[in-house]
């Protein structure tokens, strides 16, 4: 979706009909619009969600009055006022015009608006197609709920990163990489099941009708176990975000601040000798898991050496002699010196002994084979031990790091209490309780993970059984075919989503800190977790890590590179899927795009969105965008413009905007009535 | 294929694929199929449910 142009029709301040261009060209892909606080950037930018989806932001104040306020008063009673938002776009290949448009009628004493109405046109060989149900088509082109990434506010733009929203980005961002179908299918299949188990209770006897609702019951409780770990995990999303605030207010603290600092670093080698310790525990087990028979051979591995040394000690192994040779003597009846063979004589009789003894030399080439892999064995053994003693060792060396810091830890705690200062004892007391539901949460997690694999497994158990339950109808067997087949491929959907969910967290991880190391001159690095946590770190000279303080400029700065990075993986995976063609393609469009950032935080930020977006409209205050957010997005800027605001506010002061040695309107203070107008600047 | 914390998935996509049943594979083909289809759109769950009971008798008769 790459937008063409804007045309807006008495919307909120801006009166009249008035349209602005946006498309953009292959290396510019820019539009820059400059307001002043209150020109209206915010309702330009409500104006394109309006457009697409009837929605306007919880900031924007008085809802309610959609029309240009100049227009209304104006208008006599009994006259109907025209509000529309048009804007064209292409998508896909595709160019397509949208319009809202409503009327309001003026009657005494009240505003009577009409609903407002959506069209929806494609453009196809110059001819236009009205489409039949236009906001659904909206949806299939950008969703509502996915627009939030591309048409924001910078100021609150780090909403997108707290932890609260994370369930929902995650939610958003499957939809948005081409995972959506698979999570719809996961809702519908057992949907399906349910469907087809009602026809299997129906028809198919006493024994699977009893296995088939065993097999529900579990399910509907599998099904809540699964809901109730994901509010425990939004839940504690939630508790860490407030535990981490609190610890950065601990840490700001003059008389608190140097033992957090401390504590932190405790924390951190704790939590990196745990982190040892379950590492060390898990190769522990994986080493008994595969090898440890080896333990339990030593007395078989023993016999087997016993017994080949007293073969050969007691001569019963003689030399080696291919039998298949000597059966060739015997074929030609003569001996390898000349001696015939004939049947009965003692010469053939010999030989048939050598041809017996020869069996025995393969037999030695196998005792000889066995002895080799006996002492394999007995090697692999020692390695073995060694190997179990070194990881015990090492467990044993991050308990004891482990026990170590844990003390460090509750001493400084100790310590932590004992200022005399009522903030931090409140904030002290704060953490521990945090802490103490973080943990309760993370059991309540590890709990309902246990019960989901248990549950998993009786489902398993009950569908063998199933299988292998008799049915005698026809149409139960049917059921029971279907049964199995749509089991087996929500089993199958399951992992499949699971699999392409975390490689699509590894790419947009791998994105975000690409785009971050572009703008953010500090040791810090951003990492997104399985769960689509978006941290900030920090790695300190000593090799520790630890999570980096977060500023509003940086979390700022984090969600712009998040933005970014979901923009550039939506159309790099749309491409691969589709071969192209736009798919994947979305505008970000941005107001107060730069928010506070310092000045090189913007040049960073504007020069790295503008090489990532396939198209940004930028809208800034003069203060905001001169100087760096100008001269990096000046060479990518396909159009220029001015929202003017016309005020009748006699306390501001008029202001113009220098561009190319020409001078633009940008605060006209000597208007009559207050509205604002977007004026193109020639580039 | 478990989801537990305790279970590692070393399976691929393809893997898993590559592990149903000629029948399971067409089916899985249809079901994506469906779903893709609607994806955005403001469709019922009955009538989705009702649309993959179909596939499922066309490929299992």
């Amino acid at each position: 979706m790459i937008l063409r142009r804007i045309q807006l029709e008495n919307f909120r301040q801006f009166m009249g009909k008035q349209s602005l261009p946006l498309d953009v060209s292959s290396d510019r892909v820019v539009t820059l619009l400059f307001g002043a606080n209150g020109a209206g950037k915010t309702t330009l930018l409500n104006a394109f969600t309006w457009c697409l989806y009837g929605d306007l932001s919880h900031d924007i104040e008085h809802p309610e009055r959609l029309v240009t306020d100049l227009v209304w008063q104006s208008a006599s009673v009994g006259e109907e006022v025209p509000i529309s938002v048009e804007l064209e776009f292409e998508h896909e290949g595709d160019l397509y015009r949208a319009q809202r448009a409503t009327r309001l009628r003026k009657e005494e004493g009240v505003r009577r608006q009409l609903s407002p109405d959506f069209k929806l046109w494609v453009i196809k060989n110059g001819q236009s197609e009205t489409i039949s149900a236009p906001q659904q088509k909206m949806e299939s082109i950008l969703p509502q709920h996915l627009s939030r990434f591309f048409f924001f506010n910078g100021e609150r733009i780090e909403k997108l990163v707290e932890a609260k929203a994370y369930a929902e980005v995650k939610k958003d961002i499957n939809a948005l990489l081409g995972l959506e179908q698979v999570e719809r299918s996961l809702l519908h299949l057992p949907k399906l099941e349910r469907k087809l188990g009602a026809e299997l209770r129906k028809h198919g006897g006493e024994q699977a009708a009893e296995i088939q609702e065993q097999i529900e019951a579990k399910e509907d409780e599998l099904r809540k176990t699964r809901t109730e770990r994901e509010h425990l995990r939004d839940s504690l999303a939630s508790l860490s975000e407030e535990f981490e605030n609190v610890r950065e207010l601990l840490l700001q603290h003059a008389a608190a601040g140097p033992l957090q600092a401390q504590r932190d670093q405790a924390q951190e080698q704790f939590d990196s000798a745990r982190r040892d310790l379950e590492k060390h525990q898990l190769e522990y087990k994986h080493l008994v898991g595969t090898r440890g028979y080896l333990a339990f051979v030593k007395t078989l591995t023993e016999q087997v050496a016993d017994l080949a040394e007293g073969l050969h000690e007691r001569g019963s192994l003689p030399a080696p002699l291919k039998r298949d040779f000597v059966d060739s003597l015997i074929e030609d009846s003569r001996c390898i010196c000349g001696t015939d063979l004939a049947t009965g004589t003692a010469a053939l009789r010999h030989v048939e002994d050598w041809r017996a003894r020869a069996g025995l030399a393969e037999v030695e080439a196998a005792w000889q084979r066995l002895d080799g892999e006996v002492k394999r064995v007995e090697e692999a053994r020692s390695e073995l031990r060694r190997q179990l003693k070194e990881l015990a060792a090492e467990q044993q060396n991050d308990r004891d790091r482990k026990a170590r810091w844990e003390g460090e830890l509750t001493e400084l705690q100790a310590k932590v209490k004992k200022i005399p200062v009522e903030e931090v004892a409140r904030l002290e007391a704060k953490r521990e309780q945090l802490q103490e539901r973080i943990s309760d949460a993370n059991q309540n997690i590890g709990a309902a993970e246990v019960q989901i694999e248990g549950l998993q497994a009786d489902i398993a158990t009950l569908r063998n059984d199933l299988k292998a339950a008799e049915i005698s109808d026809a149409v139960a067997e049917k059921a029971r075919k279907r049964l199995n087949l749509v089991s087996s491929i929500d089993d199958a959907l399951r992992a499949i989503l699971r699999i392409r969910s975390a490689e699509m967290q590894a790419r947009l991880d791998a994105k975000v800190k690409e785009v971050f190391a572009q703008v953010n001159v500090k040791a810090h690095y951003p990492e997104l977790s399985e769960n689509f946590e978006l941290g900030l770190y920090e790695r300190h000279p000593d090799g520790t890590v630890l999570p980096a303080p977060k500023s509003t400029g940086e979390n700022q700065i984090l969600s712009l590179s998040f933005v970014a990075a979901v923009s550039q993986l939506a159309r790099e995976v749309a491409q691969s899927r589709e071969g192209g063609s736009g798919s994947g393609e979305y505008p970000i469009v941005m107001d107060a795009a730069f928010g506070s950032l310092d000045e090189n935080y913007k040049r960073d930020i504007a020069s790295a969105l503008a090489k990532i977006a396939p198209q940004m409209i930028v809208m800034v205050s003069k203060g905001q965008g001169k100087g760096e957010v100008i001269d990096q997005l000046s060479p990518h800027c396909n159009h220029l413009g001015v929202i003017v605001e016309h005020t009748s506010n006699p306390a501001k002061e008029s202001e113009k905007f220098d561009w190319g040695g020409f001078e633009y309107p940008y605060i006209d203070s000597g208007a009559e009535r207050n509205w604002s107008e977007l004026l193109e600047v020639p580039l | 294929m478990r989801e537990g914390k305790g279970v590692e998935n070393t399976r691929s996509e393809t893997e898993i694929i590559a592990g149903l049943d000629p029948q399971a594979k067409d089916l899985l083909k249809r079901v994506l199929e469906i779903e893709r289809a609607r994806v955005h759109l403001k469709v019922s769950d009955s009538e989705t449910v009702d649309e993959l009971y179909a596939a499922v008798r066309e490929i299992a008769p």
